[in-house]
């Protein structure tokens, strides 16, 4: 943060739709609105809309900055060749992304680490996210399968985000993180200064929220352990009632695998390149065309999606890939419970050792 | 016979009871079946070899999971090291022993070499109903008590009654224990059932008007996100590579477009007809809540009035659509349903 601390101000719950009019010219605005049962961040065209008691969404709002299906690029042709590559137009619009929780504001993180490593700078995904400003939710209550304290995270973590709240009931204490963040802040002047009693209450709220996180995992070791067990018996323990289906990848905000197709509406002449989400549990992710696949069953699937969070994310970022939301473990059609398989692993080293000392 | 809850119980002492022996006499290596989960709505399937671990077995109204889906070839546990074939046991409500029945006239396993575990299922709970209705609240736990399903959270308790939350499919079930193939079933089992279908479970649907069907279809498939949970959980999904997955030629789209989604779903569907043993896992599991068994029991309503025909039953009648005669009834390919 630069230049004067900013002071910290009140929004009252009522005034979102003012939040919302003022803001929506600027920015398309995404927030939490209840679909289908689900809640779902999407982008609204009614103040109305925004769902604002919610514990987290189905889908993480990954899908705003890497949505499932993106096109690339659209192109024309003459029947044989490509005349004509029509960039995407819209990259450049901002955008805000409310409500978002911390744990999820964190997996923006992780996904920009993996859209810029190596040679190749993902220019679609770090456009939407430097045009994107992040307006951050305290997790009053967190659910039982949530573990972000568990990877230095907490459910009032405000580091990743621009804008920070707390819900206070009748409104929220909002705090300005970034410079982007202040920024807006500075435009919203209407906004009332908050009192001692309300800093007061959000630190009590912060205290009991991470009270309230009673899944501990302990990560210290892991990525060791993981790095040496390549071919523990444990994989096939750990994938043993595995189905190989993709929601636990689909629904994890730090999974970034996808696939590029082109899509050619040949009478037309003309086509598209998209991308479209992939995931390790599948049985065509890195299928060779010779026909060889080094992921052929669900023991390598499995372990792979595991190895990606807690051991290549460390080995290649210093950073584990996982944020604690517990949305694979409540979504898992046979209860293949992450915080099961950590444990497991994390218990290799501790017979290890007993073996030693006996 | 008691309430759900002391059936419950019952169910779950046979199982040991018959895991436990089946083990012991070495009749099987393995026995599949079902554990407590670590979240609440959620029963885990369990791969059982020892005597001392049959404990852990369970029977609730929340193992939704068709446990047939696990003797497909690709489950490295039922193969010894040395790649030989294990001798398996099943725990088996109603539609797993259709799903075995079925799966062995399509002749994917040799049903001679199975156990089943019979027993007489009492109902699988709705849990998406469920989850739906108690919203943005979180369920910590819940528990069958008489005949009532409670869910409890931090700061609330709500009853359900049973009978009512119960999958639609469950409600109309005639097929409660698997029938007996072969000797296959211990337990409790069916002998040469006869059976009256019902069909109730869809008759709201089937009011509608065809545009309203298309309208729900629209709007329910449209959540879809491909993960294919649902083909992965189905006993009948075994093909090596499914037709959405080829992609030398690449035959379905597989974007989240409506248009590839509807494509992907209807004709899974259609591959389902006269092969669809009604578990309802497909539904079950679905992360986003879609109702995909809907189409599916369509289907074999009509296989069944036009052919008389219920899958997995017996190992003898021939399933239509793996027959031809002249005389079948083809009255359809000019008919509007």
């Amino acid at each position: 943060m630069s230049g004067e601390k900013m002071e910290i101000m009140i929004l009252m719950k009522d005034q979102i739709p003012k939040l919302y009019n003022e803001l929506s010219g600027e920015y398309n605005f995404f927030a939490p609105v209840k679909e289908k049962g689900y809640i779902a961040y999407r982008k609204i065209s009614n103040p109305e809309e925004i769902e604002l008691n919610y514990f987290n969404s189905k889908i993480p709002p990954k899908e705003i900055l890497f949505p499932q299906m993106e096109v690339l690029f659209e192109f024309e042709t003459d029947g044989k060749n490509v005349t004509e590559i029509k960039d995407r137009k819209d990259l450049d619009e901002k955008n805000i992304l409310f409500g978002i929780r911390p744990c999820d504001a964190h997996s923006f993180d992780l996904l920009e680490k993996f859209f810029v490593f190596g040679d190749f700078q993902d220019e679609i995904f770090l456009k939407k996210r430097k045009n994107s400003l992040i307006i951050g939710i305290g997790c009053n209550s967190p659910k039982s399968t949530c573990f972000c304290t568990s990877l230095e995270g907490h459910p009032f973590q405000k580091d990743d985000t621009d804008v920070f709240l707390v819900d206070l009931g009748e409104k929220y204490l909002v705090e300005g993180v970034s410079d982007k963040g202040n920024n807006l802040l500075q435009q919203l002047s209407w906004l009332s200064k908050a009192s001692k009693a309300d800093i007061k209450k959000a630190q009590e709220l912060a205290k009991k929220a991470e009270d309230l996180i009673t899944t501990k995992l302990d990560l210290t070791n892991t990525s060791e352990i993981l790095d040496s067990n390549f071919a523990n018996e444990i994989w096939k323990e750990v994938s043993e009632n595995c189905l190989g289906c993709g929601s636990c990848t689909f629904l994890c905000p730090t999974c970034t695998c996808f696939d590029v197709l082109d899509e050619n509406a040949q009478y037309e002449n003309r086509g598209r390149r998209i991308r479209i989400w992939d995931t390790c549990q599948f049985c065509l992710y890195t299928l060779h065309t010779s026909g060889h696949n080094p992921r052929d069953s669900n023991i390598e699937r499995c372990r792979n999606r595991i190895l990606h969070k807690f051991s290549y994310y460390p080995l290649n970022y210093d950073l584990i890939g996982c944020v604690g939301c517990g949305r694979c473990i409540q979504v898992c059609p046979v209860n293949n419970d992450l915080r099961t398989i950590i444990n497991k692993i994390n218990s290799i080293k501790i017979n290890e050792e007993e073996n030693v000392s006996a | 016979m008691g309430d759900i809850e002391s059936e419950n119980q019952d169910i779950g002492n046979k199982i040991k009871g018959l895991a436990k022996n089946l083990l012991k006499e070495k009749e099987v290596d393995v026995i599949i079946g079902y554990t407590k989960g670590t979240v609440p709505l959620s029963a885990s399937p369990v791969f059982i070899t020892r005597e001392e671990d049959v404990d852990k077995l369970l029977w609730n109204n929340l193992c939704y999971i068709n446990l047939a889906n696990y003797l497909a070839p690709r489950i490295p546990t039922l193969y010894d090291d040395e790649g030989q074939k294990l001798k398996v046991g099943i725990v088996a409500k109603g539609c797993v022993g259709r799903a075995l029945i079925h799966l062995a006239v399509e002749k994917q396993i040799e049903i001679e070499n199975i156990k089943m575990i019979g027993i007489s299922c009492n109902g699988i709970i709705n849990r998406k109903r469920i989850e739906k209705e108690i919203g943005e609240r979180e369920i910590l736990e819940m528990s069958i008590l008489g005949n009532n399903i409670i869910v409890k959270g931090r700061d609330f308790e709500e009853t359900f009654p049973f009978d009512e939350y119960m999958n639609e499919l469950c409600k109309v079930c005639k097929v409660k224990s698997p029938p007996n193939v072969d000797g296959s079933c211990v337990g409790e089992c069916l002998e040469n059932p006869v059976i009256e279908n019902d069909f109730n479970d869809i008759s709201d649907f089937e009011s509608k008007t065809s545009e309203e069907k298309w309208a729900y279809i629209k709007d329910t498939l449209s959540s879809c996100t491909r993960c294919y949970a649902c083909r992965e959980v189905c006993p009948m999904c075994y093909c090596n590579l499914c037709f959405v997955d080829q992609n030398k030629p690449i035959w379905f789209g597989k974007t989240t477009d409506f248009t590839d989604i509807f494509a992907f779903h209807f004709n899974r569907s259609m591959h389902l007809a006269g092969r669809c043993v009604s578990c309802g896992a497909c539904s079950s599991v679905c992360p986003m809540g879609i109702d995909l068994n809907l189409i599916t029991r369509k289907l074999e309503k009509i296989v069944k009035v036009r052919y008389n025909f219920t899958s997995g039953l017996d190992k003898e009648t021939v399933p239509p659509m793996m027959s031809f005669s002249l005389d079948d009834n083809q009255e359809f390919m000019l008919e509007e349903d």
